[in-house]
């Protein structure tokens, strides 16, 4: 299996390398701009966090074409007094290489896992490249619950805008919650710590021909972890701020990764989340503070406009699998006359029944879930719309309400899944 | 030789003659055609059961074909379908046989032709069927397309995307036939370019300001595009 994805000149540095103890990865296609501060915050986290250890920096790329390997060869730590590091600063190993496989994070991480698996490293860490947020702390708070507290799993905790992670604030991390039980707030965040033995028990898994070599790795990962018992926190980071996102990323084509990755893992769990019935919180390190946040543009009457469109043009698809309510209620939300609103009740009713269509294959999944976005699009401006005048804690309750009621509902789906 | 003799007994003679010669081939014939009945009966109950144990229909359920066969007003399940037809070929199939055997060589010619043809109807058939089903998954998937990219006329695309697929499909099918082979094809051909022509002019005069925004909007970006970061 290693030899099929570690190329010959990586395997020789893995075998001049030998073993060590802290891996941090970072997957990257074109973000020269951006992996040079990412790769210093890492390098000084090594420096002040790691000293003693014998620690490795992995760069998996994707086929960039704007040098981006070559940026993370180049990059170093120039002044250690900037740092306030008054240790002598040991030689960090890097290596670079670009993985195989289908495009996507996550063929990237499976190239880090398998480095890991052959360096036999204690704690691991993968990170964005895009990061513009991401200091030397980061990088303690990844891996030290797992070298010095025996976690398997951290996940991130960040401040993020009131309209960012949609997916995440409206599906992902409510049914995860209310599946599985276990209250990670950012269950796809993209950046992660994990122990060597998660890496190993990942690269077991036969999905890297799946949605799960591209966005769907992040959910699979948290849930996979969750399900399978390994021992999970999360860690505070403070505020994500990344680049603008790609212009060129298709919204459908992401939420279709990401909700089949979540809606398959739910099908390989079933003897997991049927016999969850009530939620808990897992233990978070770091220093929790508020932080600034950039502002982020919404255009809600042309995401009000996409709804209305799909409602349109959509409803003979749906009608073979939504409830006649939920039709009625999306045609009556679609009404120009009607102050426009979705409430969660009825999102809970939307996601649920894609689910169990999704698991009774009543039609072609990528179809089904891709026929999906105009709804999304329209309880994201139906939420923008409620949270105008939110402040952070408000959102945040307004979220943990939506929670709940996914947690009351989660009979409908048993029923559903199971008939 | 009397003229009775002549007349009647003779021929009489000849076509009893005849018609102990034919006897046996009739009586085979017969016997072939009561076989094959018996023999497509049988593989139609078994077929049925062995595909329902296999579970076809709720493939073809998830494939989306039961759903295309109930649009095309077939109610019956697939696998009833696909065994009738096997019972019904291998019927016919007997018949033929039980034709040949009874020797006659106008029959045998018909017969001959109608063999040699027959493969031509079954490749019809069958490209006709797949380019049904194809036909609504890419307009399904057109139409999907074209609501989330925001085109308001997407109904209209899924729709187009779909007919262009049928017609194409029934193209082919007709030229398996051999019904106006080459006239067929062009016509599609003209047809084709037609729509797309005619797409062009009316978008190149009808949709002068609408094009040149849409460019405009490329080249130096959206200016409300969102920034809501999904993931």
């Amino acid at each position: 299996m290693e030899g099929a994805i570690i190329q010959e000149g990586v395997r020789q540095q893995i075998e001049a390398i030998g073993d060590a103890e802290i891996l941090v990865g970072i997957p990257s296609f074109n973000n020269a701009g951006t992996i040079g501060h990412v790769v210093r915050a890492v390098q000084t986290g090594f420096a002040k966090y790691f000293p003693g250890n014998k620690c490795v920096l992995v760069n998996s790329d994707g086929g960039s074409s704007d040098g981006t390997m070559e940026v993370v060869k180049d990059t170093t730590i120039d002044d250690p007094n900037a740092i306030l590091l008054h240790h002598q600063i040991g030689p960090v190993f890097k290596i670079t290489t670009p993985y195989h496989g289908i495009p996507g994070k996550g063929s990237a991480f499976r190239t880090i896992f398998e480095i890991a698996s052959a360096l036999d490293v204690k704690a691991c860490a993968v990170v964005d490249s895009d990061l513009r947020s991401i200091t030397p702390e980061w990088i303690e708070l990844l891996l030290k619950p797992v070298s010095e507290h025996g976690y398997d799993y951290v996940a991130p905790l960040y401040h993020r805008h009131k309209y960012d992670g949609t997916i995440t604030n409206s599906i992902i991390y409510p049914v995860t919650r209310a599946l599985y039980g276990k209250r990670v707030r950012q269950p796809i965040g993209g950046d992660f710590g994990f122990s060597g033995t998660l890496a190993r028990y990942f690269l077991t898994k036969d999905v890297w021909g799946t949605d799960v070599a591209k966005y769907g790795i992040d959910i699979w990962m948290t849930t996979t972890a969750i399900a399978d018992g390994f021992k999970i926190c999360q860690a505070f980071l403070g505020a994500k701020i990344h680049d603008p996102k790609d212009p060129g990323a298709d919204l459908s084509a992401m939420l279709y990764q990401v909700v089949a990755s979540a809606f398959g893992l739910i099908e390989i769990y079933p003897h997991v989340w049927r016999a969850v019935s009530r939620t808990e919180p897992v233990p978070t390190f770091g220093f929790q503070y508020a932080v600034g946040l950039e502002p982020v543009s919404v255009n809600i009457d042309r995401m009000i406009e996409r709804f209305r469109l799909g409602v349109k043009e959509l409803s003979d698809i749906w009608n073979e699998f939504l409830s006649k309510d939920t039709i009625d209620f999306l045609k009556q939300t679609a009404s120009p006359a009607k102050k426009f609103y979705m409430p969660d009740e009825m999102w809970v009713a939307v996601i649920y029944e894609f689910a169990i269509a999704f698991h009774r294959e009543i039609i072609n999944r990528e179809h089904l879930l891709k026929s999906l976005t105009p709804l999304y699009v329209g309880r994201t401006a139906s939420f923008v719309i409620e949270t105008a005048e939110s402040r952070a804690q408000e959102v945040e309750e307004k979220i943990e309400g939506l929670c709940e009621v996914f947690e009351e509902k989660k009979s409908f789906l048993l029923k559903g899944w199971e008939n | 030789m009397n003229l009775f003799e002549r007349v009647i007994i003779e021929p009489f003679a000849r076509l009893t003659e005849k018609v102990l010669l034919f006897l046996p081939n009739f009586l085979i014939s017969l016997l072939l055609l009561a076989v094959g009945i018996v023999v497509g009966w049988l593989l139609k109950v078994i077929l049925t059961r062995i595909l329902r144990a296999i579970r076809l229909d709720s493939f073809f359920e998830t494939s989306g074909m039961t759903e295309v066969m109930k649009k095309g007003g077939i109610e019956e399940s697939l696998s009833g379908l696909l065994s009738k037809v096997m019972g019904w070929i291998i019927m016919v199939v007997f018949a033929v046989i039980a034709m040949r055997a009874l020797e006659i060589p106008t029959v045998e010619r018909l017969l001959e032709r109608f063999l040699l043809y027959l493969p031509h109807v079954f490749a019809s058939v069958v490209i006709f069927f797949i380019g049904y089903l194809l036909s609504n998954f890419m307009g399904r998937a057109a139409l999907i397309a074209s609501v989330n990219a925001g085109i308001k006329v997407s109904g209209l695309i899924g729709k187009f995307v779909r007919l262009a697929v049928l017609i194409l499909a029934v193209t082919m099918s007709l030229e398996q036939l051999g019904i106006g082979s080459g006239t067929v094809a062009i016509a599609f051909a003209i047809l084709f370019g037609g729509v797309v022509l005619a797409l062009s002019i009316a978008f190149g005069l009808g949709g002068r300001q609408i094009a040149r925004e849409y460019l405009e909007e490329k080249m130096h970006g959206e200016g409300e595009e969102d920034e809501i970061n999904h993931i």
